[in-house]
């Protein structure tokens, strides 16, 4: 099939981008996009053009490097996946696809469709860890965790840190990641100990990163790959408030 | 004070809590302005007793004047902020999940503002049409003073058969007589309409997203929650607005 793309192009963070436009004659509807993307950038090279930056690494939706908004949408129209996942059946003749990268404060752009993501690392090191001492595991039956508990924390570590959700967000903010991030530990008995220091040391590297706040518009559970839920957000407000009360502001 | 602005969650924490506190007013307000249904007795008999409350008047008062003040600063506030954390607008924007309603809190919001200050101005303190404001009624209750002249009260007429007995005349403020006078007026009901659907329309969302804020949510509390705000949204700016309505098309205030 034939395709009209309109991309994104930035030479660096301080530089102006705008919106180029190529055309691609021959897409496969089997390739994935970004087996598309391949194709444009053979293209230019050939053409002695630059190709068009972007990231990817596993290319089967659970590294969480790849991410680039198609038509509006981070990770594409469809839900539940990453771009690594989509496919150009998807797509119909003669398509116009703008492609841009995720915009938000917090994810400066470094080139064309990769965006600096190092934020979510240092949200990570802030309060994203349990603090034990080593010794020999205990047997894993020996703390009880009910199956309910033991299942909403692993979707809330279905996260794969790609950063949809803040590209998603009108806020640009990064809340989603960090309640799944929060949660999947607050959820368990192993994290309780730091909960309240873990919400907030968290939320507070959010904020200083440049995310904006969260107004309930769950736009970001739409993008998510891992489909992972709001309510993971109203978890981590809870836990943040309850610290609040606790230990002041 | 108002450092509670530099963290984003304790912010949204004070617009759930001061956005609920004048969300439980406005029920109540839409639900006695019913009243003008029953008539003018009933209308006016409670305007008098909310007026009578007196020093606790002004206790709501000051508590829901206090809660829109920090509303207001705290959501131009957030809104700034957010806006600069999302510098660089998209190409192409496209959105799922979130609704008008919620993308708009912002501007419904400052237009119910407007049109808060309209209405205090126009029945509270009734400088926007002094005529229609300033009406009395003259009333009699089921009380009786004995005799020519005076007016000490008795509470059981029975007693005093056979002496004259005059029903006491008291005077208050003919609410009933100014709202529907207001009413027939076309622009200020239509203004009063498109006020309550774009209150509606931030109640909509701004209910569920209360419980959100607080930490209420779950996989079936969540979806029955929002169908709830839509539906409260919605019945909240129709009872508001079948008043204006029934008197603009002559249903009610036929009397007057
Ligand atoms: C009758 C008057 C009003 C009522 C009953 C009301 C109620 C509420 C409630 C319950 C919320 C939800 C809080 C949350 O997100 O958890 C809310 C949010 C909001 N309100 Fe109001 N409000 C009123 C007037 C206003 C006014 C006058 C403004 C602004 C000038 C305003 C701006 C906002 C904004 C921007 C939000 C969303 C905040 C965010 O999500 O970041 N509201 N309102
Ligand atoms: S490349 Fe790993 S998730 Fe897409």
């Amino acid at each position: 099939m034939k395709l009209q793309l309109n991309i994104w192009r930035q030479e660096n963070k301080d530089s102006k981008g705008a919106i180029k436009n190529y055309k691609l004659n021959e897409v496969d509807e089997d390739m994935s996009f970004l087996e598309m993307m391949d194709i444009l950038n053979e293209d230019l090279i050939h053409k002695g053009e630059e190709p068009v930056v972007f990231e990817h690494d596993c290319r089967e939706g659970i590294c969480g490097t790849c991410g680039m908004v198609v038509d509006g949408r981070p990770h594409g129209k469809e839900h539940g996946t990453t771009v690594c996942q989509l496919h150009m059946r998807k797509f119909n003749d003669g398509d116009k696809i703008t492609i841009e990268p995720f915009r938000a404060k917090g994810f400066p752009i470094i080139r064309d469709l990769a965006v600096d993501r190092s934020a979510y690392d240092r949200i990570m090191q802030a309060g994203g860890f349990i603090s034990q001492n080593i010794g020999s595991a205990q047997d894993a039956n020996a703390l009880p965790i009910s199956k309910n508990v033991a299942d909403l924390a692993m979707d809330a570590a279905s996260c794969i840190g790609c950063g949809a959700c803040a590209a998603a967000c009108p806020n640009g903010s990064a809340m989603l990641f960090v309640s799944a991030k929060a949660s999947q530990l607050n959820l368990l008995p192993q994290g309780q100990p730091e909960k309240a220091a873990r919400a907030r040391a968290m939320v507070r590297q959010m904020e200083s990163e440049g995310f904006g706040g969260c107004s309930n518009y769950y736009e970001c559970e739409a993008s998510c790959p891992k489909n992972v839920s709001v309510n993971f957000i109203a978890k981590l407000n809870r836990d943040y408030l309850c610290a609040t009360f606790k230990e002041g502001t | 004070m108002f450092k509670y602005l530099n963290h984003l969650v304790v912010s949204k924490f004070v617009m759930a809590v001061t956005g609920i506190i004048i969300l439980l007013f406005v029920t109540g307000h839409a639900i006695g302005n019913l009243q003008i249904f029953i008539g003018k007795e009933a209308l006016n008999a409670y305007a008098a007793f909310l007026q009578g409350l007196g020093e606790i008047l002004w206790i709501i008062r000051i508590v829901l004047i206090i809660a829109l003040l920090l509303h207001i600063i705290t959501s131009i506030y957030l809104k700034l902020y957010n806006n600069g954390a999302r510098p660089d607008k998209y190409v192409v924007t496209s959105y799922v999940k979130a609704k008008l309603n919620s993308r708009t809190m912002i501007w419904t919001g400052i237009m119910i503002a407007a049109f808060l200050g309209y209405h205090i101005l126009h029945f509270t303190v009734g400088s926007i049409q002094p005529e229609n404001y300033n009406q009395e009624e003259i009333y009699t209750k089921n009380a009786y003073s004995v005799g020519m002249g005076m007016n000490a009260h008795i509470a059981n007429p029975e007693e005093h058969r056979g002496s004259v007995l005059n029903k006491v005349v008291y005077e208050r403020h003919d609410v009933y007589k100014m709202v529907i006078l207001g009413f027939r007026n076309p622009y200020v009901s239509g203004l009063y309409i498109l006020g309550m659907i774009l209150l509606g329309f931030h109640l909509s969302h701004a209910l569920q997203s209360f419980f959100q804020t607080l930490g209420m949510a779950g996989p079936r509390f969540s979806p029955f929650i929002r169908t709830f705000s839509n539906w409260y949204g919605t019945i909240t700016a129709i009872v508001f607005l079948i008043v204006p309505l029934a008197i603009l098309l002559g249903f009610i205030g036929g009397n007057v």
